[in-house]
């Protein structure tokens, strides 16, 4: 069992100092991320308060089993992150019915557990690096700032069907990347 | 072409979400479907996005945050094992339980004694309603049975006169099947723990009289008695007498008759 799993587990059981832990272990890169999302420190603060709180109120509802925990954290972050961008921005009507309460299962493929997490930081960041970089920004717009497939293509200004391509080979990319990492 | 392949380009920009509403629709519609493969590599290009995380710049949060997220922890724990946790006071409200449970039961006792009571005075009062009714039942039947043999062409009318003339004459009625009827007006009541009884002579010589029912008058000196079921025939029968006899009726007769009246 992983450490993050068996973190988890005494934070069913109510430990806080198991949710200390858990918090001194991953939020720095959802604060990193959220304020990435929100760009605003005290929003970011907020943000991640929320989460951190959300997992120690519905702990119950990450099943260890399912998969590896920070990458369903973080996926719990990106959405409160992107709901008060769209609440700030006005949009979250459009989009809002794709918004979950916690993130769905989140499959792991095996050669990512060889890999820690500060290499996997550095390997995306390579990866990601070594994009075309409207390609890249095509997915940072789609990761960070929520926008559809149309909405990046009107912000590129560049077509629809371009815009696509380049998201999904660029996703592809780094998944072999990441896989030839390890 | 599979089923899938249609949609296996649109598996990681739905992680991404970034479909626009109509693929991501038509996409969930095919999910729905119980896909397994596209299922799992929707699960897959979830991690994958994950990781997209990592592209935010490296930055952490003021420590002030984990101090205000660590008190809401530590209270709302605290709040947790109270509540699961025996309170000091308990000792009070298990007495006060136990009082109250003394109580009702008391209480419940002392209901079920009253429900008892209830229960018996509304049965006897049943009983009795269902006894009067019974008994207007039976008033009613001989009050038909009276009615029939007075009206029937077949009965036969006996006179009763008194042996002392200062008393009223009586009558009977008397069908071969339906029975005797034995009326009276302005009768006076028998002497005091005294009756009347009925009484049958046979026609056979050497027969004792046979007893019947007692009968007494009413307040109003009417006397009206129905015997449905005779002990001798009609045709047997040679005279019909009533004598006053000590209370419960007799076996024989312990006086002179005071009516007599030959049937045939």
């Amino acid at each position: 069992m992983s450490p993050d799993a068996m973190l988890i587990q005494q934070l069913l059981q109510r430990d806080v100092d198991a949710f200390e832990r858990l918090y001194d272990r991953h939020s720095r890169i959802v604060y990193a991320l959220v304020l990435r999302i929100v760009r605003q420190g005290l929003t970011a603060e907020e943000v991640v308060q929320e989460v951190f709180l959300q997992l120690w109120r519905n702990a119950a509802r990450y099943d260890t089993r399912r998969g590896p925990f920070a990458p369903w954290l973080m996926a719990l972050a990106r959405n409160r992150a992107l709901d008060h961008l769209r609440l700030k921005n006005e949009r979250q009507r459009r989009r809002e019915d794709q918004t979950e309460e916690l993130p769905p299962v989140i499959d792991v493929p095996q050669f990512e557990q060889a890999l820690d997490e500060k290499r996997r930081a550095e390997r995306v960041r390579a990866l990601m690096g070594s994009l075309n970089p409207q390609q890249k920004k095509a997915i940072e717009l789609a990761y960070f700032e929520g926008l559809s497939h149309t909405e990046i293509a009107e912000t590129l200004k560049e077509p629809l069907g371009t815009v696509k391509s380049w998201i999904r080979n660029g996703l592809l990319r780094l998944k072999e990347g990441l896989r030839a990492a390890t | 072409m599979n089923k899938c392949d249609q949609f296996r380009e649109l598996i990681e920009a739905y992680a991404l979400r970034a479909l626009d509403v109509e693929e991501r629709v038509a996409f969930e519609a095919h999910l729905a479907t119980g896909c397994k493969d596209c299922a799992k590599a929707v699960e897959e290009a979830r991690w994958l996005v994950s990781q997209l995380g990592y592209l935010a710049p490296d930055a952490g949060p003021a420590e002030m945050l984990k101090g205000r997220l660590m008190q809401t922890v530590r209270s709302e724990a605290r709040m947790t094992k109270s509540s699961l946790k025996p309170k000091t006071s308990i000792h009070f409200w298990m007495w006060a339980a136990v009082a109250a449970l003394v109580l009702l039961t008391l209480y419940s006792a002392w209901d079920a004694r009253r429900l008892q009571r209830d229960m018996q005075t509304a049965n006897q009062r049943a009983s009795a309603i269902l006894q009067q009714r019974q008994e207007l039942k039976a008033q009613l039947q001989l009050a038909k049975r009276e009615a029939q043999i007075l009206m029937d062409p077949n009965s036969k009318k006996i006179m009763l006169p008194p042996k002392d003339a200062l008393m009223p004459r009586l009558e009977a009625m008397w069908h071969p099947e339906l029975g005797l009827c034995v009326m009276g007006q302005k009768v006076p009541m028998p002497a005091n723990k005294r009756v009347f009884q009925l009484w049958l002579i046979p026609k056979t010589t050497g027969s004792k009289p046979m007893p019947m029912q007692t009968l007494w008058p009413d307040a109003d000196g009417k006397m009206v008695r129905v015997v449905e079921n005779t002990p001798e025939p009609m045709w047997n029968t040679k005279a019909i007498a009533i004598t006053e006899e000590p209370e419960g009726g007799s076996p024989q007769p312990t006086s002179e008759p005071m009516w007599l009246g030959g049937v045939s």
